[in-house]
C-alpha cells in the first residue's frame, strides 16, 4: 500500500471491524459506479460532439476552454493529494457538475430540440453525477472526513454570451464530467484496491 | 454676364459631344484669343464683368461680379433699373437681392473708384441663377449592432422655403478607415414650409462590431417653379460609428442570427492579433480585411442550417472564436387548414405547415388561431419532438355561436404568414366513435340496438348508419336520429329472419353530412326462433323388397326452418282416417313405413322449439308407365340440362330423382321438385363426379300421385374407358382369325360407348415387343373401326397362313380411347396348298417316267440301233475321224482328229491312278487310252450317261485315305469338261456306284452332324428341290393341334416337317420360352412366299 493510502490506515482503525466489511462494499459500489459512469460519460461526450454540427468532431478542431463558473479542471497536482483529499476534491466537483449538466442540457434544449436521446443522457448524467458525488460523501464520511455542500453552493448556471460559446462551453463541462468522474473512478480504485478482499 | 455664358457653353459641349481632338484644339486655341481680347479691351475701357448670382432658398439671390473695381477700393451703386428704390451702395463686389421675378432685368452698377467711374449695364434672368443649397447638418448618426443597424437624422429646414418642393436627399455610408463607400442612396421628400426632421435607416450586411462606418448626406431641390440652375450641396459634415475597441479576447459577429437560406451573409472576427483562417462548418472561406486586424468573410447562398445552426470559426494563432447561424425560411402558407368538431364542444383545427423552415427551438413557427367574430384566439405550443400530427389547434366552441372565421397566424424570426377559414361548426361534425352497442330482442325479426355517443349534439340531428352482417350477405341501413346530449342513442331494426346471426355495427354523422364517425366495435345476435315457414322437401321410395315405403325428406334450409328443428312429425292421411305414424328425431331425415293395402297420403311435418311447420305431402301411389325409353345425356361443365315436353296432365309439380347406376344400392342420391309449368331443368350436385354414370328419373305429378316420365343415364362428364375390353380368339383358319370379345363394365367404360378400334398387324412377339403397335402411320396396320357397339365379334379374314399376328382391341367413348389389350395369334397352315405341292411334283414325275418309258419301249429297237448298237462304227465316231490330208490314199495311216466328242456313253475299260491333274492341263483320255489294241483291263467300268449343270458337294470325310482327304462327287458336263477322275480305288468304287444312271440328290452313306453343316451351305448353291435329309432333326407336331396364346404367353405353332431349304423355323430361337420351332412348321406356301425378313 502506498503512502497516500497509507493515510487511510487511522480510520480504518479507529472504526470498528464490523464496519469495515460495509465500507468496502460502499466503496466497491461506489467505484463500480464510478467505472460505469466513465463510460457514460463518454458515450454522452460522443452523442454532445455530434450533435453540435462542424466542425466539432472533426479532427484537428480544439475549441477553446472557456472558464467553467465554479469548476476546473482536475489539477495537475491532484494525484499528489492524499486521498481523502482527492476524494474530496472529487466529490466537491460532482456536486457542483449536476448545475453545469443541467445548464448545458437547457441550453441544448433549444438548441436541439430534436436531439431526445442526447437531451436524456445530460439529463441523466447530472443525476448520475450528483448520485456518484453523494456516494463518495458517504465514502467521505464513513472514512470520517468532512462534507464539501459549500462548495457544490458555489456553482452556477453557466452562461455564454453566444450559441457557440455556449456550444464549447457545453462540450468543455460534459469533458469536465468525464474527467472527474474518471478521476473518482481512479481515486476510489485506490481504494479498492488497497482494502482487503 | 454674356461671357460667363459663352464660357458655359462650350465647356457643355465638350461635356456632351466629346468633340475630336483637333477640332478641339483649335477651338480652344481661338477662344483662349478671343477671351483674352475681351479682358483686354475691357480693362481698357474700365467695365465690369461676370456677373454671377446664386440662391439657396429661392427667397434671395446672392450676386457677385468681376471687375477692375474688384482690385481698387471704391464703391458701386447697383440699381435694378425696373424697379423702383432698388438701388444699392456697396463696397463689394457682391450683393444680395430678393429674388426677382422671372423675365430679364436691367441691371445698371456704377462703379467709382479714385477719379475714375464706370458704368456697366446687365440683364439678369432667374435663368441665369444657380439654385445650391445650405450644406446640410446630421443631427445624429447611431447604431444598433445586434441587428447593424445604422440610424440617421436630420433636419430638411423646410422653413426656409417659400412653396413646397421635392428634395432629393443622398445619403452615402463609408466603412473602414479605408472610407469604402458601401452604400448610397437617394431619398426624396417634399417640404411643406415647416423644418421636419427625417429618419433613415440601413442594415449593413457587415456586422457594425468590426468595421467603422461613416455617414455624410447632401440634397438638391427639385423646385418646378425655379428655372434657374440647381446644383447639389455640399457633402454634410461625415458622422461615424467606429468599431468596437479591441476585445481582450476574439469575438465573431453576428451572434446566432437567423438568416434566409439563400442568401449572402457576412461574418465578422474582432481580434487584436492576426485572424488565420476562417471557416464554415467545414469550409474554410477567403478573408476580408477590415480595420486593424478584423476580418471578415462572406458566405454567399447559405445553406438550411442543421438544428444547432451553422458553425463559424475564426482561428488565430492561439484562439479560437466562432458564432452560430441559423438559416431557414419564413413560414409558409399554412396549407389545408380545416377546422371540425368531434362533439360540437370543442373546434379541432388541423393544417399542414407546408415547406419546412429548417427553424428549431426558440426559432421555430409559433401559430396563433385566431377567430375574428369573437375575437379570441389560441396559441400553439409545440411538444417536441416535432411530428407531423401535432399541427392542430382546439378551439372552445363558444354559445350561441355556429359560425366561425378563423385565422391561424405564423411567425418566426424570419417572417409571418397566415390562411383563413370559415365553417359553419355544425355542418362540419365528425362525431367520436359510437361505443356501448347493445342489441335486445323484441321478436323473432325485430331487435332493439343503443350505443352512446360522446358530444353535445342537441342543436343537429344525426344521421347513423347501421350495418347488418348475416352470413354471405351485408344490408346497410340508414336512420335520423335526434341529436342530444351525452346521452344513448336507440333504434329499432326489423324484418330481420328469425333464428339468424346477425353482426352489427354502428356509425354516425351529422344530418348535414361531413364525415362519418369511425365504426363502432362490431355486437353479434342471434334473433329468436319463429315457427318453420314451410314444410321439407319430402320423396317416397319403395323399399328393395316392395313391401315398404321409405320416405325422405331434406333438412330444411336455415332461412325456412326459423330455428333449430327437433323433430319430424310423419303420418299418413287417407280418405277415412289420418294416422300418426312416427315422430323422427333430428337430424334423421327417413321414414320407412309398411306400405298397406289402401294408398294414403304421407304429411311430415318439421317442428322446432317455436312450433310445427306446415306439412309437406306426398301420394303413396305410383302411376305405372309401360312407354318409357332410356335416354342418354352428357353434362355441360358438371351441369345436366334435362328438359321434357310440357305434359298438361301433370298438375303439381316434375320430381326429378338421380342416383349412381353403377351402385348396387337402392337408387336415391338426391331428388328435385320442379314446378309443374317448367319444362327443363339444370341439376347440378357437388355428388357429381366425372366419368360416373347417372341415371335420372322424371316424374310427373298427376292427381296427387306421381307417374315416371322419362329415364335418363348420363354422364356429368365422359371419360376414356379404364380398362380394355377382354378380347379372345375365338376361331383360327389359315387365312382368317375369329376375335370374341366381352362388354366393359360400366363403372370402367365411363362414358357411352362408342365403339373399339381394332388394329392388327403382322409380326411376332419378340419384333414387336419393343417398337410395340403403331396404329397411326405404320402402313403395315390395318384399322378397323367398330362402331356398332353391339358387336361382339369380328373375323379378320384375308390373311396368310401360318403367319403370326399381333391383335389389338381398345373400346372408346366420347371421352377418349381406352387402354389397349393386344394379343398375338398364328394362323394354321394351309393343307391343301401343302398336299397340292406335293402331288404336283410326284404327278408329274409320274407321267413322264410313264411316257419315257413307253417311249423307251415302243423306240427300243431305235434306241439300241442308235445308242447302244452291238458294233459301234467308229466312223460315227469324230473323235476317231483322221486328217485326211495326212492319211488321204492310205487307209492304214490316218490322223486322228482332236475334234469334240459329243458322246452319250462312255465306258471307261481302265482307270488307274493318277496324279491330280491342274485345270489349266488338258490331257486327251484318247491319247492315254488306245480305243483298241490296248492290251490293259480296266480295273473299274464308268459310265457317264447323264450330266446335269455343275454341283459341287465337298463332303468331308475324316476316314478317308492321304490322297484324297475327301470324298468328292462331280456332276459335270462331259462336253465341256475332261477333267479326269483320278481318284484312289477305294473312292472309285464308290464311284462306280455312284456315276451310273440316274443320280439321286442324297447322299449315302452321310453324317448326320457333318449334313447338317452341309445343308446350310446348300441353301446357297441350290434352287431345286431338296428332300429332307435330316429327318431326325424333325420336330414332329401336328399341325391339326394350332396353339393361340396370346401376346403375353407364347407363340402359337404349328408342327410340320421342314424342308432344309425352308427358312422356317431352321434357326432355334434363342428363347427359351417360345415354341420348339426349329424343326417345325414347313409350308410350300412359304416356297414360294416373298418374306419380308429375307
Amino acid at each position: 500500500m502506498s503512502q497516500r493510502e497509507g493515510s487511510l490506515e487511522e480510520p480504518k482503525a479507529e472504526s470498528s471491524n464490523s464496519l469495515l466489511p460495509h465500507l468496502e462494499a460502499k466503496i466497491q459500489q461506489t467505484h463500480s459506479l464510478a467505472r460505469l459512469l466513465t463510460k457514460y460519460a463518454e458515450q454522452l461526450l460522443q452523442e454532445y460532439v455530434q450533435h453540435q454540427g462542424e466542425p466539432f468532431g472533426l479532427p484537428g478542431f480544439s475549441p477553446p476552454r472557456l472558464p467553467v463558473a465554479g469548476l476546473s479542471a482536475p489539477a495537475p497536482g491532484h494525484t499528489g493529494l492524499p486521498v481523502p483529499e482527492r476524494l474530496r476534491l472529487d466529490a466537491a466537483a460532482l456536486a457542483t457538475l449536476p448545475v453545469l449538466l443541467d445548464g448545458v442540457r437547457r441550453h441544448q434544449a433549444e438548441l436541439n430540440p430534436r436531439a431526445p436521446r442526447l437531451l436524456r443522457r445530460l439529463e441523466e448524467a447530472a443525476r448520475q453525477a450528483r448520485a456518484l458525488g453523494a456516494a463518495v460523501e458517504t465514502v467521505l464520511a464513513a472514512l470520517g472526513h468532512g462534507s464539501t455542500t459549500e462548495a457544490a453552493a458555489a456553482a452556477t448556471t453557466p452562461t455564454a454570451p453566444g450559441g457557440f460559446s455556449a456550444k464549447v462551453l457545453g462540450l468543455h463541462v460534459c469533458g469536465l464530467y468525464g474527467e472527474w468522474v474518471s478521476r473518482t473512478e481512479g481515486d476510489l480504485g485506490q481504494l479498492v484496491s488497497g482494502a482487503p478482499a | 454676364m454674356n461671357i460667363y455664358l459663352f464660357w458655359r457653353q462650350p465647356s457643355q459641349m465638350v461635356d456632351s459631344k466629346r468633340m475630336r481632338t483637333s477640332n478641339f484644339q483649335w477651338l480652344l486655341s481661338t477662344f483662349v484669343l478671343l477671351y483674352l481680347m475681351v479682358q483686354v479691351n475691357s480693362y481698357k475701357n474700365g467695365t465690369l464683368n461676370s456677373l454671377k448670382c446664386t440662391t439657396k432658398n429661392l427667397v434671395g439671390w446672392d450676386c457677385s461680379w468681376k471687375g477692375a473695381f474688384e482690385e481698387a477700393n471704391g464703391t458701386s451703386e447697383v440699381c435694378i433699373e425696373d424697379r423702383p428704390r432698388s438701388c444699392y451702395q456697396l463696397k463689394k463686389t457682391n450683393f444680395k437681392i430678393p429674388a426677382l421675378l422671372p423675365g430679364d432685368h436691367e441691371i445698371t452698377v456704377r462703379s467709382s473708384y479714385g477719379l475714375e467711374s464706370s458704368i456697366s449695364n446687365f440683364t439678369l434672368n432667374e435663368k441665369n441663377v444657380s439654385l445650391i443649397p445650405d450644406t446640410p447638418e446630421i443631427l445624429s448618426f447611431s447604431a444598433d449592432f445586434p441587428t447593424s443597424t445604422l440610424f440617421l437624422e436630420w433636419n430638411d429646414k423646410g422653413s426656409n422655403f417659400p412653396y413646397h418642393m421635392t428634395i432629393i436627399w443622398e445619403i452615402k455610408i463609408l466603412r473602414t478607415e479605408r472610407r469604402e463607400l458601401v452604400k448610397l442612396e437617394t431619398y426624396n421628400m417634399t417640404v411643406n414650409g415647416q423644418d421636419t426632421v427625417h429618419r433613415w435607416s440601413w442594415a449593413s450586411d457587415l456586422p457594425l462590431e468590426c468595421a467603422t462606418h461613416y455617414v455624410s448626406i447632401r440634397c438638391y431641390f427639385d423646385s418646378l417653379y425655379f428655372s434657374g440652375h440647381k446644383e447639389w450641396s455640399n457633402w454634410s459634415q461625415m458622422k461615424e460609428i467606429p468599431y468596437w475597441s479591441p476585445l481582450p479576447y476574439l469575438k465573431a459577429y453576428p451572434q446566432d442570427k437567423v438568416v434566409l437560406a439563400g442568401s449572402d451573409i457576412t461574418f465578422c472576427c474582432v481580434s487584436q492579433t492576426k485572424v488565420q483562417v476562417a471557416q464554415i462548418g467545414s469550409t474554410f472561406c477567403p478573408l476580408i480585411p477590415l480595420d486593424g486586424e478584423n476580418v471578415a468573410i462572406k458566405v454567399r447562398n447559405i445553406s438550411v442550417s442543421e438544428n444547432s445552426g451553422t458553425n463559424v470559426i475564426f482561428t488565430t494563432e492561439d484562439d479560437v472564436c466562432g458564432t452560430v447561424i441559423f438559416a431557414g425560411f419564413p413560414p409558409d402558407i399554412p396549407q389545408k387548414l380545416n377546422c371540425e368538431t368531434h362533439d360540437l364542444k370543442e373546434i379541432i383545427c388541423t393544417w399542414n405547415p407546408g415547406r419546412p423552415t429548417g427553424l428549431v427551438g426558440p426559432r421555430n413557427t409559433n401559430y396563433i388561431l385566431f377567430e375574428s367574430f369573437s375575437s379570441k384566439y389560441v396559441t400553439f405550443k409545440r411538444a417536441e419532438p416535432f411530428t407531423n400530427e401535432s399541427y392542430q389547434l382546439f378551439f372552445h366552441v363558444l354559445p350561441n355561436q355556429e359560425i366561425y372565421n378563423f385565422t391561424l397566424k405564423a411567425q418566426n424570426p424570419l417572417g409571418k404568414s397566415e390562411s383563413t377559414k370559415l365553417v359553419n361548426i355544425t355542418e362540419r361534425v365528425s362525431p367520436h366513435t359510437p361505443t356501448s352497442l347493445k342489441v335486445e330482442d323484441i321478436n323473432s325479426t325485430a331487435v332493439t340496438l343503443s350505443w352512446h355517443l360522446l358530444g353535445n349534439f342537441v342543436q343537429i340531428n344525426l344521421l347513423c348508419q347501421i350495418e347488418i352482417n348475416k352470413a354471405n350477405s351485408k344490408q346497410e341501413l340508414n336512420a335520423t336520429i335526434k341529436g342530444v346530449d351525452n346521452a344513448d342513442y336507440l333504434i329499432d331494426v326489423h324484418k330481420l329472419n328469425p333464428y339468424t346471426k346477425y353482426t352489427f355495427r354502428i356509425r354516425c354523422s351529422s344530418e348535414t353530412f361531413w364525415k362519418w364517425s369511425k365504426w363502432s366495435n362490431e355486437k353479434q345476435h342471434i334473433t329468436q326462433e319463429a315457427i318453420p315457414s314451410k314444410g321439407p322437401d319430402i320423396w317416397r321410395e319403395r323399399s328393395s323388397d316392395g313391401r315398404n315405403l321409405v320416405i325422405y325428406w331434406k333438412p330444411l334450409p336455415i332461412n325456412e326452418a326459423h330455428g333449430k328443428i327437433l323433430s319430424y312429425n310423419v303420418s299418413c292421411s287417407s280418405h277415412e282416417e289420418t294416422q300418426f305414424l312416427s315422430e323422427v328425431l333430428d337430424p334423421q331425415h327417413k321414414a320407412e313405413l309398411p306400405l298397406g293395402k289402401t294408398d294414403c297420403i304421407i304429411s311430415v311435418v318439421a317442428k322446432n322449439s317455436a312450433g310445427p311447420s306446415p306439412p309437406s305431402k306426398i301420394a303413396t301411389i305410383e302411376i305405372p308407365n309401360d312407354d318409357l325409353q332410356v335416354e342418354q345425356v352428357v353434362g355441360i361443365g358438371k351441369k345436366i340440362l334435362l328438359s321434357w315436353h310440357r305434359d298438361p296432365n301433370m298438375t303439381c309439380d316434375y320430381v326429378i330423382k338421380w342416383c349412381n347406376s353403377s351402385r348396387s344400392e337402392h337408387c336415391l342420391m338426391d331428388w328435385k321438385k320442379v314446378p309443374s309449368n317448367s319444362t327443363e331443368t339444370i341439376i347440378e350436385s357437388d355428388q357429381f363426379h366425372s366419368g360416373v354414370r347417372y341415371q335420372f328419373f322424371l316424374y310427373g305429378c298427376r292427381n296427387q300421385g306421381y307417374q315416371l316420365l322419362r329415364s335418363v343415364i348420363g354422364y356429368i362428364e365422359e371419360l376414356a374407358p379404364v380398362v380394355a375390353p377382354n378380347f379372345t380368339v375365338a376361331d383360327t383358319s389359315a387365312d382368317s382369325i375369329l376375335v370374341k370379345w366381352e362388354d366393359i363394365p360400366v363403372e370402367e367404360l365411363r362414358g357411352f360407348l362408342r365403339g373399339y378400334l381394332f388394329y392388327f398387324q403382322k409380326g411376332e412377339k419378340d419384333t414387336l415387343k419393343m417398337r410395340g403397335l403403331e396404329p397411326v402411320g405404320s402402313s403395315d396396320v390395318k384399322i378397323k373401326n367398330i362402331t356398332d357397339i353391339s358387336q361382339k365379334t369380328l373375323r379378320i379374314a384375308d390373311l396368310q397362313g401360318k403367319t403370326s399376328y399381333h391383335l389389338v382391341l381398345q373400346a372408346y367413348t366420347d371421352g377418349g380411347l381406352g387402354p389397349r389389350k393386344s394379343m398375338f395369334v398364328v394362323t394354321k397352315e394351309n393343307s391343301v396348298g401343302l398336299i397340292i405341292a406335293i402331288l404336283i411334283p410326284v404327278a408329274v414325275a409320274v407321267i413322264v417316267g410313264v411316257v419315257t418309258s413307253i417311249l423307251c419301249y415302243r423306240k427300243r429297237e431305235w434306241i439300241k440301233e442308235t445308242f447302244y448298237p452291238d458294233i459301234p462304227n467308229p466312223e460315227n465316231c469324230k473323235a476317231l475321224q483322221f486328217q485326211k490330208s495326212v492319211c488321204e490314199g492310205s487307209n492304214a495311216l490316218k490322223t486322228l482328229e482332236m475334234n469334240p466328242c459329243t458322246p452319250n456313253n462312255v465306258e471307261v475299260l481302265e482307270t488307274r491312278a493318277v496324279p491330280k491333274i491342274e485345270d489349266t492341263e488338258i490331257i486327251s483320255p484318247v491319247a492315254e487310252h488306245p480305243e483298241e489294241g490296248s492290251n490293259t483291263e480296266p480295273e473299274n467300268h464308268v459310265v457317264v450317261s447323264y450330266c446335269p449343270p455343275i454341283i459341287e458337294e465337298e463332303i468331308p470325310n475324316p476316314v478317308v485315305d492321304e490322297a484324297g482327304g475327301t470324298n468328292q462327287v462331280i456332276y459335270m458336263d462331259v462336253q465341256s469338261m475332261y477333267q479326269p477322275q483320278a481318284k484312289p480305288e477305294e473312292e472309285q468304287d464308290i464311284d462306280s456306284v455312284v456315276g451310273a444312271g440316274y443320280k439321286p440328290q442324297m447322299r449315302l452313306p452321310i453324317n448326320s452332324a457333318l449334313e447338317e453343316t452341309a445343308a446350310e451351305d446348300d441353301i446357297d448353291k441350290t434352287a431345286g428341290y431338296r428332300p429332307q435329309a435330316n429327318v431326325n432333326t424333325w420336330n414332329l407336331v401336328s399341325p391339326d393341334s394350332p396353339r393361340s396364346t396370346d401376346s403375353n404367353s407364347e407363340v402359337v405353332s404349328f408342327g410340320s416337317p421342314c424342308s432344309i431349304n425352308s427358312r422356317q423355323f431352321l434357326i432355334p430361337p434363342k428363347d427359351e420360352d417360345s415354341p420348339k420351332s426349329n424343326g417345325g412348321g414347313w409350308s410350300f406356301t412359304n416356297f414360294f412366299q416373298n418374306k419380308p425378313n429375307d
